[in-house]
């Protein structure tokens, strides 16, 4: 064997311990990567194997070929296709059988009276295809619908809304329709797609409840007859097909759904993942390079004594890096077992706690498999480079000098790079963010602050720790000066130690006054532009939920109590060539329960071809009141519009608002999103509540909340978001935890005979212990400091740069409880740090550790 | 000084026995050992190497146990006391001069000599600590860190913490080891006026005749047992009677 391989596997045999902390930070973040890739290809696979199916008795999809894509949305909408159509399909030869597919939303109410999902995935209702093979749900128990009022609904949703087969509930479509359940349906085999709910009705049913007008389907599934290929029917039906309907391939279709689902989910899912695993091993660097850093600095007798003895620089250099190649190779290779373990787990827990992923065996591609290995090693080996070097260039006249831990500050150079970045970070941000908006320029200040702050840390750490320190002179005595002295040795390990921290700390702020202001600017836009007392609406995200009645509001507006009553119902068109969402309503109604701004032109005579926009859309697409917009709809007639009013704010009351007149023939299944209410004069909040609930409980009861309810609960995703990004953190505070942890366990082994000291003139294992807690407790106090600055300052940075690209104003608001909470938990995390280092220092053999060497 | 029956112990053994290792390895480092250490009196520990005049000072400072026998600070035995107990203990009572690393190198002077008061949490006595710098001193170096004094001048500033606490007894371990002799020499000339002029008490391990014979008397040792005593002590008579071991054989 090779020398100073030899002599770097025998010195990692010796000092084992050593080398956990950075094993473990190497493994977890690795772990992490790895378990991200396999269960984002898993889920992918698994769907489109769902997909697949689920859809296989499908050969070919009727549909229409246009659709309209808004922007921020993925799945455009299109018009429906004429069931009639149906007819002239089954004509086809090589057509064996063919059904509508009536799609539209529809969510089910719970035992418990609550609905069921709508917290994201959609809540879908249909026609149950008779024809079991082109239905992609598979009867479970129970019978298909019959008749009027009978549905059939996925396994999965009855479980949730704790529903079986013989129960009545109410289905929002979004009005209320009473049903009763008489089947249970699966998909593929599972309880459903993910976490869909799906209700079947008799086509009758679902052509009344869903759809605009009878008569009209999503799609139409068709089935080929024996021996006809799939590509061969899509052929063969083509040339029947009415212009602007088109046919497509199952499969293709499945591949589309499966997009979809890849594009909206697990897309955004796996991206989220990857980031934070990429803040998990950034922390981990920080870290890592630490330990080997100490290491080298406690070894440099024994490499003086190498040196000494005629070892080269290189073969130095070389021995401490392949002990860090030891400890990446093993860490990396088990962390990327431990990320398939976890990804297997996880497969196994989601069913275990109500989330029903698709089963299928793990999918670990070459890149899952290389990737975390080659981020891992890299990033080890990366680390510990610099250290490497500094072993190589030990004088051999060091092996005679006493170990000398480097206790030097920070050079005046490393202040001056530091400030330069610091100014260059400064000025970019204020740059980007205040004259010249740009989310580059401001990206860039971001990165550079982040530089800043790694640089500076060492000239920081003296005067920060003095400074955290200083109470604990007078609370904790002289163990607490103690600590508060050792935590001044090194600037530059206290400054490495808390960088790790920091930079965990400092994302966890910047989400934490990013979600505050986020929340502020939607309490802002309420207060600012909801004029009305209560709003009606169903709280649900993404493209869950039903909506309400467009029923609702007229019901309301005829109740004594109320004033005005103003639904927001959604559509979409092309407006100039370009997809646009359209606010359909009654403007007249809209103008006095929202504040629009300023207001050119009127709202009160918009009729069936009049339309009014924002300011900025107008300013946009040049139009001007008394101009003529080109709209085109789903079902691709055009009608020209007149802009007859241009108005201030958009905000709630969206970018184009066109009446319900003008949107009813191009209507798709009718929903309001919003119900504002006025009450009149003289009518208390209670009262007028009380009124408004009472006729929004035959509407399938959507939630009727007071202005500030509103607001609030608008808001409430963002804490959903919040939550997710705070445990997705959890592990680079933890590996930075791992790395402070690892640091005091190094200096304790540096100070043996200084603690046995200690102990022998009279401190107690008590003091001791508290003494290296409180060491802990204060790396990690300059860390959260530090990371509190830096993660307001990026949070402050990241708003005023949407607010800048974006036209809404946007709000900055700094939560104070919560950056409390943070810092404590910083501290809290410090002293758990502390507890095992804290507690391998009290068992130290006083005789043992000053006896003379 | 008076008669024996009169003598009172700061410290003390009853056959004391150490025994390290087990089964064929044990080695019995002390093998029976009586001795009291008189209050008031300076005396030294004297052996060859491996005698356990070391483990003798460890047991009796409640540094170490001890296998079998008892030891004493004052009427105290220390079998009974818990680790936290032994350390208050020591704290309190107890003070230690040791060869090397004797200062915490993060504290000054100052905050170095007090710190067994501090670590109790007590104050002291103001004029006993002022003493004690002008005896020792250091008065202009009581801001300096341990780093920045010769190690004469640490071991001195040793010398003073040790007897911050007034302790019944202060433990020296070969404290003139590590420094040259002249400041070897005023080393010892403290610990030598701290007992006749303050009335203290110290037991030192030495194995240097020189140092010896700043004491009031010297135990000899040897493989683990007591095997002489000397009544005021020269470094020729001390150097004769350790000549004497060796020509005997280092083992019996």
């Amino acid at each position: 064997m090779n020398a100073s391989v030899r002599l770097s596997v025998s010195s990692l045999r010796a000092h084992k311990r050593r080398f956990a902390g950075t094993f473990l930070a190497v493994l977890l973040g690795v772990a992490f990567l790895a378990g991200t890739l396999v269960m984002g290809d898993t889920l992918r696979a698994s769907f489109s194997t769902l997909f697949g199916d689920a859809t296989k008795g499908t050969d070919a999809v009727v549909r229409s070929a246009d659709a309209i894509t808004t922007p921020g949305e993925s799945q455009g909408v299109r018009q429906p296709v004429d069931t009639a159509l149906v007819k002239t399909v089954e004509r086809v030869p090589g057509v064996a059988a063919a059904a509508p597919d009536i799609q539209g939303a529809g969510q089910l109410v719970g035992s418990d009276g609550k609905p069921v999902g709508g917290q994201g995935p959609p809540t879908l209702a249909g026609n149950w295809i008779t024809d079991p093979k082109l239905n992609p749900y598979r009867l479970a128990a129970g019978h298909a619908p019959s008749k009027s009022g009978e549905v059939v609904v996925n396994r999965g949703a009855a479980k949730k809304g704790g529903l079986k087969i013989g129960d009545t509930t109410t289905l929002r479509t979004p009005g209320p329709v009473k049903v009763t359940i008489v089947g249970l349906a699966t998909f593929g085999g599972e309880d459903g797609m993910a976490q869909v709910t799906f209700t079947g009705m008799t086509q009758a049913d679902a052509e009344k409840y869903l759809t605009a007008k009878p008569g009209e389907a999503a799609n139409i599934r068709v089935r080929a007859g024996p021996g006809v290929g799939q590509a061969e029917l899509v052929a063969d039906l083509t040339p029947v097909l009415p212009k602007g309907v088109e046919a497509i391939t199952g499969q293709e279709s499945a591949r589309e759904n499966t997009d979809m689902i890849s594009s909206q989910f697990l897309n955004i899912f796996t991206t989220l993942l990857l980031v934070f695993s990429g803040i998990a091993l950034l922390v981990a660097t920080f870290s890592i390079h630490n330990t080997f850093a100490i290491v080298v600095a406690q070894r440099t007798r024994e490499n003086a004594l190498l040196r000494a003895l005629g070892a080269s620089r290189r073969q130095v250099t070389a021995s401490s890096l392949a002990e860090a190649s030891v400890v990446a190779v093993t860490a990396s290779a088990v962390g990327l077992a431990g990320g398939i373990g976890i990804a297997a787990g996880l497969q196994t827990l989601f069913p275990a706690i109500g989330f029903p992923f698709p089963q299928g065996d793990l999918v670990i591609s070459g890149l899952s498999m290389l990737l975390p290995l080659a981020v891992g090693i890299v990033v080890c080996l990366g680390s510990a480079l610099l250290p490497a070097v500094r072993a190589g260039r030990t004088a051999p006249l060091a092996a005679l000098r006493e170990t000398a831990v480097d206790g030097s500050g920070a050079s005046r150079g490393r202040a001056i790079v530091g400030a330069a970045l610091a100014v260059l970070a400064v000025g970019a941000t204020l740059t980007g963010v205040l004259v010249s908006p740009s989310l580059w320029l401001a990206g860039l200040g971001a990165v550079l602050a982040l530089a800043a702050f790694v640089v500076l840390g060492p000239v920081a750490s003296s005067a920060a720790v003095r400074a955290l320190g200083a109470p604990l002179d007078t609370l904790r005595g002289v163990t607490g000066g103690l600590a508060r002295r050792n935590a001044l040795r090194s600037p530059k390990r206290t400054a490495a130690t808390a960088s790790a921290l920091m930079i965990g700390v400092a994302v966890v702020s910047l989400f934490t006054v990013f979600g505050a202001s986020l929340k502020a600017t939607m309490d802002q836009t309420v207060s600012r532009s909801f004029a009305g007392d209560v709003a009606v609406s169903t709280p649900s995200f993404g493209a869950g939920g039903s909506g309400l009645s467009p029923e609702l509001a007229p019901a309301i507006a005829r109740q004594p109590a109320v004033r005005y009553a103003v639904g927001l119902g959604r559509g979409v068109a092309q407006v100039d060539g370009k997809g646009r969402a359209l606010t359909v309503t009654d403007p007249v109604t809209l103008g006095k329960v929202f504040d629009l701004g300023e207001v050119r032109g009127s709202l009160d005579d918009l009729g069936a071809d009049g339309i009014a926009l924002t300011r900025k859309e107008a300013a946009e697409q040049h139009l001007t009141t008394g101009d003529t917009a080109r709209l085109t709809f789903t079902d691709g007639t055009r009608e020209n519009f007149t802009v007859r009013a241009v108005y201030g704010r958009s905000e709630l009351a969206g970018d184009y608002v066109i009446t319900r007149a003008a949107w009813a023939p191009h209507r798709t299944q009718d929903s309001d999103s919003l119900v504002a209410v006025t009450f009149k004069n003289g009518v208390g909040t209670a009262d007028g509540r009380a009124a408004v609930e009472k006729v929004a409980a035959r509407y399938g009861d959507p939630e009727v909340q007071t202005r500030d309810e509103y607001a609030r609960s608008s808001a409430g995703g963002i804490d959903m978001m919040l939550t997710l990004v705070y445990a997705l953190l959890a592990l680079a505070v933890l590996i930075a935890l791992l790395g402070i942890a690892n640091t005091l366990t190094l200096a304790i082994h540096e100070r043996t005979r200084e603690l046995g000291l200690l102990r022998a003139v009279g401190q107690t294992r008590a003091q001791l212990r508290a003494m290296v807690r409180w060491e802990s407790v204060l790396v990690a106090a300059f860390g959260t400091a530090g990371g509190l600055a830096l993660g307001a300052f990026l949070g402050w940075v990241l708003v005023e740069a949407s607010d800048g690209a974006s036209d809404s104003a946007f709000a900055f608001a700094i939560p104070p409880v919560r950056l409390a909470v943070v810092a404590l938990v910083g501290l809290a995390a410090g002293a758990l740090a502390g507890l095992r280092p804290a507690r391998r220092a009290a068992r130290l053999d006083v005789l043992r550790a000053i006896a003379t060497e | 000084m008076t008669t024996a029956t009169t003598t009172r112990h700061a410290a003390g053994v009853a056959d004391a026995v150490k025994v390290y290792g087990s089964g064929d390895t044990a080695v019995r480092a002390l093998d029976g050992v009586s001795v009291g250490f008189p209050a008031g009196r300076f005396t030294a520990i004297m052996g060859p190497s491996g005698s356990g005049k070391s483990t003798l000072m460890h047991c009796a400072a409640g540094l170490d146990t001890l296998t079998s026998g008892a030891a004493f600070i004052g009427d105290t035995p220390l079998s009974t006391l818990d680790d936290r107990r032994l350390t208050l203990l020591r704290r309190d009572r107890v003070g230690f001069v040791f060869q090397a690393f004797n200062l915490i190198p993060t504290l000054t002077v100052a905050e170095n000599i007090t710190l067994p008061l501090d670590l109790a949490g007590a104050k002291g006595s103001r004029e006993w600590i002022d003493a004690l710098v002008d005896v020792v001193g250091l008065r202009d170096r009581l801001h300096h860190r341990p780093a920045e004094l010769s190690g004469g001048q640490q071991q001195r500033v040793a010398v003073a913490r040790a007897f911050a606490g007034r302790p019944d007894v202060v433990f020296a371990d070969e404290p003139t080891g590590n420094l040259d002799s002249r400041s070897g020499e005023e080393v010892l000339n403290l610990l030598g006026r701290a007992v006749r002029r303050m009335d203290r008490t110290v037991v030192m391990v030495t194995h240097d005749p020189v140092a010896a014979a700043h004491a009031d008397e010297v135990v000899f040792l040897a493989d683990g047992r007591l095997v002489d005593r000397m009544e005021s002590p020269t470094a020729d008579k001390v150097l004769d009677r350790m000549k004497a071991f060796d020509t005997k054989g280092g083992r019996s």
